[in-house]
């Protein structure tokens, strides 16, 4: 197993009074704050199989992209066991994270590097990621002046670019006109086939079922049902059309 | 609770370096416990096992590549950080020089009057006041560089000390292109350093970069959690530079007070400079075992606060 989890839990405590500085923490230090405490995770189990590729449903506030924040390491688990035995690409937050002063040049540089490419690597794939998000001739251009939908497709370009042995990948397809979404696919596909593990998160039932052989359903922290990619989406559907109800 | 010992992945682990990495996790877990513990009640939070990572893992922690670029990754946050600070201003990388080239020029015309029997008054001045800029301009960038780049914390899992350090990086290229230019006014007035004082010179450098490394290390993770450490932090160097010895000479302190004055770090780094750039009497070894002592326990109270907090940054962005 590339990635086994077991027993996840995760929970966020939610301050009666939120003290953010010195000054509120010694004004309040008599006063006394209770806790909310807001389980997210709750007992989750996880398998990943080398080459694999897990679909994970759930309503918004489910847990998923906390789950996907603890696989990858940026968040700590409170408690469970994690054994991570291949190098993480997250493909998180896309649509976020542009330093709006710097050209997509730099910027590309940046989050390639950061994102475990070397620097020759990143300055080689510049050019090849440039024409993936269709940006070329705005590459000396600052960041701020894209639009959200260039920036985004920058974002994917840089993802996919830097890919490593697990792909972790938070709404895929979701950004870019018709073409764009298509040439997402195919380089997923390409990915896939070139024996790529991937954890899928997505409310789209369509992608769950074409792209993945096997899915989890979370709901309030907790698996809700561990299936086939079909099985999985409808039961996301019906869950979400029986919230909408209520 | 956690027990660290006990753990099965952890006893499997091949090699030091896994194991290492298996304990800091494992460490991480046991941390967040003690956290929540002490805030709520021990006891509501129970970790069944650390987290640990496999035995045949390259990469020991999640998420991260385990062929990642330190220097690469480091050279990019320099570059990029040293464009967005001086592109669009009219000049450049010369307006950092002109701050603490301005207060010198303020502060000269008045305290020359107030020192005149002071030798080298002007090149006492400005070598500390470019040393202090730098003191002041990296522990307050470093201060706040998670939170500033907390757009990249969220989205990979990488080193995150190399956004600390980077940050550090432009206020040190100021003072070193002043050293330079102090350096070769020495020169052309006949008074070129020896090779030993400036290689003095270039250790203090050093131990001031790491002291400064150490104390940014420290706040960054803390600021994230008290938003108001850089307005306290602020008023505290605006202080520190009328306790430091830059614009009196420490000579006109009792010697009872000298002690007090070199607590505060710029202090010494400043005296021992100006001792073998411009006296050419360096400062005994004693004093320079105290300094090299001194960067130690600071760089070890950096980094030990560092680890304690540093996991937790990105839940509090």
């Amino acid at each position: 197993m590339l990635i086994e989890a077991h027993g996840l839990r995760k929970a966020f405590w939610i301050p009666s009074e939120e003290r953010r500085t010195i000054r509120e923490h010694l004004f309040g230090a008599l006063r006394r704050r209770s806790f909310e405490r807001v389980q997210v995770l709750d007992d989750v189990d996880l398998e990943l199989d080398a080459g694999e590729t897990l679909g994970i449903m759930g309503r918004n506030g489910s847990g998923k992209t906390t789950l996907l924040k603890i696989l990858c390491g940026i968040y700590r688990a409170d408690a469970g066991e994690l054994a991570v035995r291949a190098p993480i690409t997250p493909l998180l937050e896309l649509g976020i994270g542009w330093n709006p002063e710097l050209d997509a040049v730099d910027n590309v540089l940046l989050m390639g590097t950061i994102m475990g490419m070397s620097l020759a690597e990143a300055r080689r794939a510049v050019p090849e990621i440039l024409d993936f998000a269709q940006v070329e001739r705005f590459a000396n251009l600052e960041l701020k002046h894209y639009s959200s939908g260039m920036a985004a497709r920058l974002a994917y370009a840089v993802a996919f670019r830097a890919v490593r042995e697990v792909l972790v990948i938070d709404e895929i397809f979701a950004v870019g006109d018709v073409g764009f979404k298509a040439r997402c696919e195919a380089r997923y596909r390409e990915l896939s086939a070139a024996g790529h593990t991937t954890l899928l998160v997505s409310h789209d039932p369509r992608t769950i079922e074409a792209f993945c052989p096997r899915a989890l359903l979370l709901d309030s922290g907790r698996i809700a049902l561990a299936g086939s990619g079909a099985e999985v989406a409808s039961a996301y559907v019906e869950l979400a059309q029986r919230a909408s109800a209520a | 609770m956690l027990q660290r010992r006990a753990h099965p992945a952890e006893r499997a682990l091949g090699s030091m370096r896994h194991r290492r990495a298996a304990i800091m996790l494992g460490r991480e877990v046991g941390r967040a416990q003690r956290q929540r513990g002490r805030a709520r009640g021990a006891g509501e939070v129970q970790i069944d096992s650390a987290i640990a990572a496999a035995p045949r893992s390259r990469a020991a922690t999640p998420g991260a590549a385990h062929d990642f670029d330190v220097a690469g990754a480091l050279w990019t946050l320099v570059r990029t950080d040293f464009k967005v600070r001086y592109h669009g201003t009219v000049m450049g990388f010369v307006w950092a020089m002109l701050k603490p080239l301005a207060m010198f020029v303020v502060l000269m015309s008045v305290f020359t009057f107030v020192f005149p029997s002071q030798d080298d008054y002007a090149l006492r001045l400005v070598l500390g006041l470019f040393l202090y800029d730098y003191f002041q301009e990296a522990t307050k960038t470093g201060l706040v560089s998670l939170h500033a780049k907390g757009y990249l914390i969220g989205r990979s899992h990488f080193p995150r000390w190399l956004l600390v350090v980077a940050s550090t990086a432009n206020p040190l290229l100021v003072v070193l292109t002043a050293s330079g230019a102090i350096l070769a006014c020495l020169a052309v007035t006949g008074r070129t350093p020896a090779p030993l004082a400036l290689a003095l010179f270039l250790l203090y450098l050093l131990l001031f970069s790491a002291i400064v490394i150490a104390f940014s290390l420290a706040s960054s993770v803390l600021f994230v959690r008290y938003r108001d450490l850089n307005q306290i932090w602020e008023v505290a160097v605006q202080a520190g530079l009328f306790v430091a010895p830059i614009i009196y000479p420490i000579d006109v302190l009792p010697e009872r007070y000298h002690r007090l004055v070199y607590l505060w770090p710029p202090s010494s780094v400043i005296e021992f400079s100006r001792a073998v750039l411009l006296d050419g009497a360096p400062p005994s070894l004693r004093a320079h075992l105290c300094l090299v002592a001194a960067t130690a326990a600071s760089l070890a109270a950096g980094i030990a606060v560092y680890r304690r907090f540093g996991p937790g940054v990105p839940e509090h962005l």
